[in-house]
């Protein structure tokens, strides 16, 4: 709607009406004069036909002011000697009337046809606008960004310089305000209802510039036609709000109920070994040798191990769920987060080759080193978890577009491409492999930690096989 | 016979805290309270203290701080709080280590005689001290490693110096910083990791796997190597 919307009256009288009107009478004096005192039936049909087109092209004003003029010029035209004035003659008010009921009927009907025309292609104009305002609106979910997007695209087919709309939605008060760069406003101003049902829940006043066009009605009706539309949007986007919040709720149960029967299993597994281990070892009715004694022990030390290392890890899920996950930052060199968690994981990862790509000089980033140390610990035990013994796991770190990014590829089984995403995913542990014994936890809690630092986190095919767990933290917001 | 102080308001740690150790030749004493735990030290002059840092009435943070106000004996942390806020703020206070529930009593026991060492009055540090074959002699301010001379700067020597004074002590950022660089000194963590890893290098540590100096992430350093006096 480049035009705007234009409802400009056709029965008012324009400058190009009265040029059409004194011009075509002009040219059908010249052409009529040399035939005029011989042929006055001639002259009669040539003044008509300027008539006409003057009311064709002119429209009403044009047509009428020809046919004045024409009937005052013609009998000049006619009369012998020419040029010598006479109006006395029946004949020629005949013929002035004449020409004037044509003007006056084909000015009409043309500026009828030509209202039409203007109100067909307004209509049209209108149509296709609300058209695309509905399909732009539709596609936005939330009620706030309904609005802002509403108040933005009235702006220039109704030539404003400021729209303001308040609303309230299930007891939430809506505001959105949208203004045309460099208009001064205080022009003419209207406002419209938000209604929803019978109900009204908002206002939008749309305001136009200093000097601006004042409201037509069509305006008006246009704007309210909008606002319906606008008024529509939003109730969906609610609606979408709703489904999207119980979509949510049923998700966190569904997470709820994979926690418990995770927490049940993990926790209760170790806590039976434990027991059994100690209740042996203090049944005074059985006496085990040395060796017997000694495994024991150790199973009750490394069952200890693993459930603390889960408590651990439930905590921090905990945390995340709080919110309560925000870094500490501090500058650190990620070779020395990468050093410390490799001279603490080589114990446990002792069944494979650790291989170490670090650059030479690498800069500062500014990062929690714990929470840091706590993601690398957690992908490298979980390549230690899924890689067969005696293969090799491999961490590199690198410098790229400004980003720090640490990969730990393994030799494993990889991860599946539709895999690839729950991962992440608290209490998931691969559809393909279901009884590991991981808590299914490490790698959320990761997804967490890199998220609160601005990066992301992501898998990938390694190129010997396996997969590349990788994460990758922005130097920008590593400095911020 | 040492006496150790324990201090925490679980019955069931300070049992078994009690047996272990007596099992070790120590004489414990339990006490379940921040005000215990201060009188306690003031009273019975126990040569280590193991203090929970969750207590009942007082945090143990603070217990540290009046502790400190009138003795400089040997306080270890023992918390299930692994946060490096709490570790630094306990260290910070002056305990002289800090150790995570659940732990190994071996390694407990290990940091206890290694705090209560650095503690022994009197005596006066051997000139110089043997870790394999890296030789430190502080009375002549030489370092070699494997009979050859290292070439360290000043502030290098500072910082090991500062690390072979306090075996087996976590060190945090901040006390390394005003030991090396001064009062002024206590954010520039940067310059400190710069002249750790130095250092590393020239002393030939590897950081993946350390023997000399471990870094504890967020927190400081420790020199974990054990000495022998080198007799010479």
């Amino acid at each position: 709607m480049d035009e705007g919307i234009d409802y400009e009256g056709t029965a008012r009288i324009t400058l190009r009406a009265v040029v059409i009107g004194l011009l075509t009478p002009a040219v059908a004096t010249v052409i009529a004069y040399p035939v005029a005192p011989t042929r006055p039936a001639i002259s009669i049909a040539v003044f008509l036909l300027a008539v006409v087109i003057a009311a064709v092209a002119g429209g009403l004003w044009g047509g009428l002011i020809a046919a004045i003029i024409a009937s005052t010029v013609r009998p000049l035209v006619v009369a012998e000697p020419q040029l010598s004035f006479r109006l006395d003659d029946v004949e020629d008010i005949a013929t002035g009337v004449v020409f004037l009921s044509v003007a006056l009927v084909v000015g009409l009907l043309v500026g009828q046809a030509s209202e039409d025309r203007a109100r067909a292609s307004r209509r049209e104009r209108e149509a296709r606008f609300l058209g695309t305002l509905s399909s732009t609106l539709h596609t936005r979910e939330v009620p706030d960004r309904v609005l802002d997007e509403f108040a933005e695209v009235l702006l220039e087919p109704f030539a404003l310089s400021r729209v303001a709309i308040e609303a309230t939605l299930d007891g939430t008060d809506l505001r959105a305000v949208a203004r045309a760069d460099g208009d001064v406003a205080g022009g003419p101003r209207t406002s419209v209802r938000l209604l929803n049902g019978d109900a009204s829940i908002g206002t939008l006043v749309a305001e136009r510039p200093a000097g601006g066009r004042p409201f037509s009605r069509d305006d008006q009706l246009l704007l309210e036609a909008a606002t319906r539309q606008a008024t529509a949007a939003l109730d969906r986007a609610r609606l979408d709000a709703r489904a999207r919040i119980a979509q949510l709720d049923a998700e966190t149960n569904q997470l709820r109920a994979a926690m418990f029967s995770s927490v049940t299993h993990d926790l209760r597994t170790p806590l039976a070994s434990i027991k059994a281990g100690v209740t042996s070892l203090l049944d005074t009715s059985v006496q085990h040798d040395p060796g017997q004694e000694r495994d024991l022990l150790t199973t009750i030390l490394e069952e200890t191990d693993r459930l603390n290392r889960l408590v651990g890890n439930l905590l921090d899920l905990a945390r995340i769920r709080a919110g309560a996950l925000t870094p500490t930052r501090q500058p650190a060199s990620m070779d020395e987060i990468v050093e410390v968690v490799l001279a603490r994981m080589r114990p446990r990862l002792s069944g494979h080759t650790v291989g170490v790509d670090l650059p030479p000089e690498p800069p500062d980033v500014s990062v929690d080193p714990v929470q840091i140390d706590q993601v690398l610990t957690n992908l490298l035990e979980n390549a230690g978890r899924h890689a067969p013994a005696g293969t090799e796991i491999r961490v590199s770190v690198l410098w790229r577009h400004g980003s720090v990014q640490v990969r730990v590829a393994d030799e494993g089984p990889g991860i599946p491409l539709e895999d690839r995403d729950r991962v992440f995913e608290a209490f998931y542990r691969g559809s393909s492999i279901p009884e590991t014994p991981g808590s299914g936890l490490g790698l959320a809690i990761a997804k967490a930690v890199v998220v609160a630092h601005g990066g992301r986190i992501w898998v990938e095919d390694a190129p010997a096989g396996g997969c590349v767990l990788a994460f990758e933290i922005p130097a920008e917001e590593a400095f911020a | 016979m040492n006496r150790v102080l324990v201090v925490d308001d679980e019955p069931q740690i300070r049992r078994a805290l009690r047996t272990s150790l007596e099992a070790h030749g120590y004489e414990v004493q339990t006490v379940g309270t921040g005000e215990e735990a201060v009188v306690g030290a003031a009273e019975t002059a126990p040569e280590l203290m193991l203090l929970d840092l969750g207590l009942p009435d007082l945090d143990g943070t603070e217990v540290i701080r009046r502790v400190r106000g009138f003795t400089e004996l040997p306080i270890i942390v023992l918390s299930v709080r692994d946060g490096q806020h709490d570790k630094v703020a306990a260290l910070d206070a002056g305990a002289d280590d800090y150790v995570t529930k659940p732990f190994a009593m071996e390694e407990l026991l290990a940091r206890a005689r290694a705090a209560m060492r650095r503690a022994q009055p009197g005596e006066p540090p051997a000139p110089a001290m043997r870790y394999g074959s890296l030789e430190v002699d502080l009375g002549r301010r030489l370092v070699t490693l494997d009979g050859e001379p290292l070439r360290l700067t000043p502030t290098e020597y500072q910082l090991l110096e500062a690390f072979v004074t306090n075996p087996g002590k976590l060190l945090t950022h901040q006390w390394l910083l005003r030991k090396v660089w001064g009062q002024g000194y206590g954010t520039e963590t940067t310059y400190l990791r710069t002249y750790v890893r130095a250092l590393r290098k020239k002393l030939g540590d590897d950081a993946q796997a350390p023997e000399l100096i471990v870094t504890e992430p967020g927190v400081g350093y420790r020199w974990v190597a054990e000495g022998a006096d080198d007799g010479s």
